[in-house]
């Protein structure tokens, strides 16, 4: 939290102004998949932080129909900020609210919350390289978090209905510690996630730093990201032409036409074709319409086209490519021309 | 230059032509009718009247105005409303009114197709814009993106949509949807007569959960139906709805003069009695009317038929009018491509159209002039909602029913009393299917848990019965006096409103191999015989050859291709006795009934010659077999007629033949729904037998109502073989596929044994 409170930076996940107690970790148990209105949930569990402890809460289900003192429960003891959850924005949340429609005459409304979903930062850092984005994964590969006998969430279903037929709590409990544990991970991943953002993780890769300083210029933080990015030039290999692209594109936005084509330039030698491509392209515009130099602007287009013949990417660009390069020559013709009448006039 | 003519002397060269006149076996003349008129109703807003009168409208019609007061006097109505008779006035008037005088009115609109619910919002959306009033509709359906529908949802006054949205997307989520149930003031179901046998079953039951809905937030909605012609509007409205409903049967909207005219092609091969093909019937009289540029729509009964019909038409006319200026229409051509063809009809660019029965619904294409059947369309509703797209208000119209070789047009077309005079076809449905109730059961608990003492519809002390069953199957849980949903699946998902498969073939064009495209798409079953490899595939009348058909992925790519042929592929159809609920012997032969399974398989195709229809080769087809568990009743023969395996074999074939057009007729379901087959040694009993099955899984009724009546149904049959005027039999009685000269004879000794010795009787 001091972090947040003391560096000042903006982000969509900046805890900046609260303290550790306002923040609500939250995760679900339901009976399916979707958010429809037959989607029971079962338990609802979740930790917070008060005089430097974490409590965990979990209010459980006992049976069907049992759902007034359910939320009756949940809600007497709701009293946070803001709510930090894995995905809870398109699924637990909606169907908490879903749930809650059912019995909304009988408990208390449900608070407006604030809301961070580390779902969408997970997906911003670590896409790369995680074939899956479930919290168990992210916890194994990201947090090394190893879980010990953990049941698997898909599961949880099955042994619910088991629970309600027999009455026996033994599935439950496992069901029960799996929350417990996901709502701790996410005290931890938000942890993690705050310090790779303001970059003091020592064990940051390149790659992650990289993909902050993407994000960084997704949400328009110029100076944050060209912070970030500028670190990651140097070193030659794939990142730093990536974090120079992503530079060229942040000083094309703010319309740096100088600092974009050198950084296009490098791009353009980076040796990725795909990147090198668009440079190229870029190039070309920036030269043609920008700079006003019809002859580098031909050569960067000559150039995107040779490099075209090499690409898949034929159908998108040929056309336009093409289309570029013959609207050059025509300028560069009349180019010639004009300057061809002066030199008469002269005479 | 040869002067164009118009219909009233077409009309007359039809009646004087040799050519024309000798095959037109009945002229019929429907004298126009005026328009009855009364003012607005005087409670009407200021503001409406004003839009009204700025479309030029300063009157209702009778029917407008009766409909309008009933439903402000909060009743249910059902209006049968003619084509272009002003149905949407009858809905859209109370709506508006009563939204305009409470802002928190709300209204549900349900139309069989995406394309209806867009066109009746450009229409409710002329009216509002004109009046100039704060009143937002809506289309709510599978193409609405996410960012809209939350606006839909709180904002929406009228909310339009289709039944599978309604079962899918909005009864589950109805959380999301409180304040409009909590005010939901009327419910609106379009093209009523569309919602019979297994679909209208499965509706019925989406409207029981609608209504279990309105009551759980408190709303009482009033309930609106239009429908077609049909034998039983107010019947099939309440048993749809299960509302007291007050029927509006009476038209004030004014019509000209029609004329229906029976077209029987001649016969070119008289032993045989083999008739011209209707299609190439049709192109003549097509193109005679369209080269005098006559706007005209003809109606084919196959996806195929209606792209064969267009190529010859475009052909023909290619000199007088451009080839854009005949559209072909029908399932499978993508919205937008459909929405070109109705604006090109409507403005007059477009002069002729072909299509199959999809544009008997209301899809608004302005008036033509005439409408032609390429056989007889299946039903007497079905008839006479296409020759409706003739001659909407004024002046003359002409409407012309070609029939096919087969049994059933024959026997139309020979009978006219029995079409002008016989009502029309019954809808049926039947909600109890067990099959249908336990999976919208499922669904309903999936919205709301059940409580004791509740009914669903019409089933009451049974009701609990079945959620005990779904208990013990563990999809709902019983606690105190309430089920609840207990499972982990979405049950609307796997529940598909319209017949068995849903999942479509999707057409990928790839001609230009920088234009890979999809241009259409098509249902599992008839892909099995159209989209098999080197199947031609005839769109906009130009023809694509099947390259490839990934059944896996369901897609099919295509090439374009100029052959002078188009494929016909056969269907092989299993079929195994499961278990016999019911069995009856008579004298000679024993009817049954029961659960058995079919096995449908794509086995070969044939490739036939345009104009001379000869076959000119012909291939395999590697396809997996498609099942479908139903019921079926079934006759056997319970001894030998001693004629022999090879003529029993062809007596039973062409006697199969003859049920196949007969039976749907007696049970009036679409011939689609009931099918025949014939076995020469059933697998159950080793009998030569006759199935009659469901085509859906788990039956809807139809054979157990042969199983019930088979004594009348073979009668019927073999009167009507005995009257074919044929020798060996003909395309008219027993099919061409029964083959030699006893055919006939075996095929009427074949249902004479069935009969038994009462059957004989009635000789």
């Amino acid at each position: 939290m001091s972090i947040w409170n003391s560096r000042g930076i903006s982000h969509p996940l900046s805890a900046e102004g609260f303290s550790a107690e306002d923040l609500f970790f939250f995760d679900t148990e339901t009976t399916g998949l979707g958010t429809g209105a037959g989607n029971t949930i079962f338990l609802l569990g979740y930790a917070s932080i008060s005089d430097g402890e974490i409590i965990v809460r979990q209010h459980i289900l006992p049976h069907p129909g049992a759902e007034v003192p359910l939320y009756d429960s949940f809600l007497r003891y709701v009293n946070y900020n803001t709510l930090i959850t894995y995905n809870g924005k398109a699924f637990d949340w909606p169907q908490v609210k879903t749930r809650h429609t059912l019995v909304r005459e009988h408990v208390p409304k449900l608070p407006e919350f604030g809301h961070f979903d580390l779902f969408h930062a997970a997906r911003r850092l670590w896409k790369h390289k995680l074939g899956s984005l479930k919290l168990s994964v992210v916890e194994a590969e990201v947090l090394g978090i190893k879980r010990k006998d953990d049941i698997p969430g898909y599961l949880a279903p099955m042994i619910y209905f088991d629970f309600i037929e027999t009455k026996q709590p033994d599935g439950m409990l496992g069901i029960l510690k799996h929350n417990e544990i996901d709502v701790l991970s996410l005290i931890t991943l938000y942890i993690h996630i705050t310090f790779q953002l303001h970059g003091i993780d020592h064990n940051q890769t390149r790659i992650e730093s990289y993909e902050v300083g993407r994000w960084f210029a997704a949400i328009g933080e110029q100076e944050q990201a060209e912070k970030v990015l500028t670190k990651l030039m140097d070193g030659g290999d794939l990142t730093s032409f990536q974090a120079k692209r992503e530079l060229a594109f942040q000083y094309k936005k703010a319309k740096e036409w100088d600092k974009a084509k050198n950084m296009f330039q490098e791009v353009a030698d980076s040796g990725d074709l795909k990147m090198m491509l668009e440079a190229c392209v870029e190039l070309a515009k920036i030269f043609e319409h920008r700079i006003k130099d019809i002859t580098q602007a031909l050569a960067y287009c000559d150039k995107a086209i040779r490099l075209l013949a090499q690409s898949d990417k034929q159908d998108e660009w040929q056309k336009p490519l093409q289309f570029r390069k013959e609207r050059l020559m025509q300028k560069y013709r009349k180019s010639l021309d004009n300057h061809g009448s002066i030199i008469v006039t002269k005479i | 230059m040869k002067r164009k003519k118009n219909l009233q002397e077409i009309l007359a060269e039809f009646q004087l032509n040799e050519e024309f006149n000798k095959n037109i076996v009945s002229w019929h003349t429907i004298p126009g009718r005026k328009a009855q008129t009364v003012p607005f109703p005087e409670d009407l807003h200021s503001k409406l009247i004003e839009a009204l009168q700025q479309k030029g409208i300063n009157t209702l019609y009778t029917h407008q105005k009766t409909a309008y007061e009933k439903i402000k006097a909060g009743e249910s109505v059902v209006a049968v409303t003619p084509t272009a008779s002003g149905k949407t006035l009858c809905y859209n008037l109370p709506v508006l009114q009563t939204i305009l005088t409470h802002e928190n009115a709300r209204a549900l609109y349900m139309f069989p197709t995406k394309a209806l619910a867009q066109d009746q919002k450009s229409e409710i959306n002329e009216i509002i814009q004109a009046a100039g009033v704060e009143i937002n509709s809506y289309t709510f359906d599978g193409d609405t993106p996410a960012n809209v529908r939350q606006r839909v949802r709180k904002a929406g006054h009228v909310v339009m949509t289709n039944p599978d949205m309604l079962h899918s997307a909005i009864l589950p989520h109805h959380t999301k949807w409180v304040s409009f149930f909590e005010n939901l003031k009327f419910v609106v179901i379009d093209e009523l007569h569309i919602y019979r046998g297994v679909f209208g079953s499965h509706v019925a039951n989406v409207i029981r959960r609608l209504k279990r809905i309105c009551r759980y937030y408190g709303s009482k909605p009033v309930f609106i139906c239009t429908s077609a012609t049909i034998a039983n509007p107010l019947e099939l409205a309440e048993m749809l709805t299960e509302e007291l409903m007050q029927l509006i049967d009476y038209n004030g909207a004014p019509s000209g003069t029609k004329h229906f005219v029976f077209y029987n092609p001649p016969i070119v091969n008289k032993p045989l009695n083999i008739r011209k093909s209707a299609t190439l019937e049709v192109r003549k009289l097509a193109g005679e009317l369209l080269k005098n540029k006559i706007q005209t729509i003809v109606f084919a009964r196959s996806r195929v038929r209606v792209e064969i019909i267009l190529t010859y038409l475009q052909e023909l006319v290619k000199n007088e009018l451009g080839p854009k200026s005949i559209m072909g229409y029908r399932g499978g051509y993508l919205p937008t491509e459909r929405r070109k063809i109705e604006k090109g009809l409507r403005s007059g660019e477009i002069y002729g159209v072909v299509s199959t029965n999809a544009l008997e619904l209301g899809v608004d294409i302005g008036s033509l002039q005439v409408s032609i059947m390429t056989g007889y369309p299946g039903s007497i509703a079905s008839a006479w909602q296409q020759a409706g797209r003739a001659g909407r208000r004024h002046g003359e119209a002409l409407v012309i029913m070609v029939a096919s070789s087969s049994p059933l047009d024959q026997y139309i077309i020979q009978n006219p009393d029995y079409f002008f005079n016989k009502c029309p076809e019954t809808a049926r449905i039947n909600p109890d299917n067990l099959i249908i109730l336990i999976d919208h059961l499922k669904c309903a608990a999936y919205e709301l848990p059940f409580k004791a003492g509740e009914t669903f519809g019409t089933i009451g002390e049974a009701l609990e019965e079945l959620l005990e069953y779904l208990t013990e199957e563990r999809v709902l849980y019983r606690n105190g006096d309430k089920w609840y949903w207990m499972n982990d699946s979405f049950p609307a998902h796997n529940i598909s409103l319209r017949s068995a498969s849903q999942e479509n073939v999707v057409i990928i064009d790839q001609t230009d191999v920088a234009d890979v495209k999809v241009i259409g798409e098509m249902d599992r079953f008839s892909a099995m015989t159209l989209l098999h490899e080197e199947a031609i595939y005839l769109h906009q009348g130009s023809q694509f050859q099947v390259e490839k058909l990934d059944w896996e992925e369901k897609k099919a790519f295509v090439r374009e291709v100029f052959v002078d042929y188009f494929t016909d592929a056969n269907l092989a159809v299993q079929l195994k006795v499961l278990e016999i609920d019911r069995l009856k012997r008579l004298d000679a032969a024993e009817i049954g009934f029961g659960d058995v399974s079919v096995g449908a398989m794509a086995t070969i195709f044939k490739k036939i010659k345009f104009e001379t229809h000869e076959n000119i080769g012909s291939g395999p087809i590697h396809l997996p077999e498609e099942e479908l568990h139903t019921s079926a009743a079934w006759v056997s023969l319970g001894e030998s007629l001693e004629l022999g395996r090879e003529r029993t074999e062809q007596g039973l074939i062409g006697a199969a033949h003859a049920l196949q057009s007969i039976a749907p007729l007696f049970v009036m379901s679409d011939p689609q729904d009931l099918h025949v087959i014939p076995q020469v040694k059933a697998d159950h009993n080793e009998k030569p037998t006759i199935f009659f099955y469901d085509r859906y899984p788990g039956g809807i009724g139809l054979s157990e109502k042969i199983y019930s009546g088979m004594a009348e149904v073979i009668t019927e049959t073999r009167n009507m073989i005995v009257r074919c005027e044929c020798q060996s039999g003909c395309p008219s009685c027993i099919g061409t596929e029964a083959a030699g000269k006893t055919a006939k004879q075996d095929a009427v000794q074949m249902l004479e044994a069935f009969m038994g010795k009462e059957g004989h009787q009635c000789h």
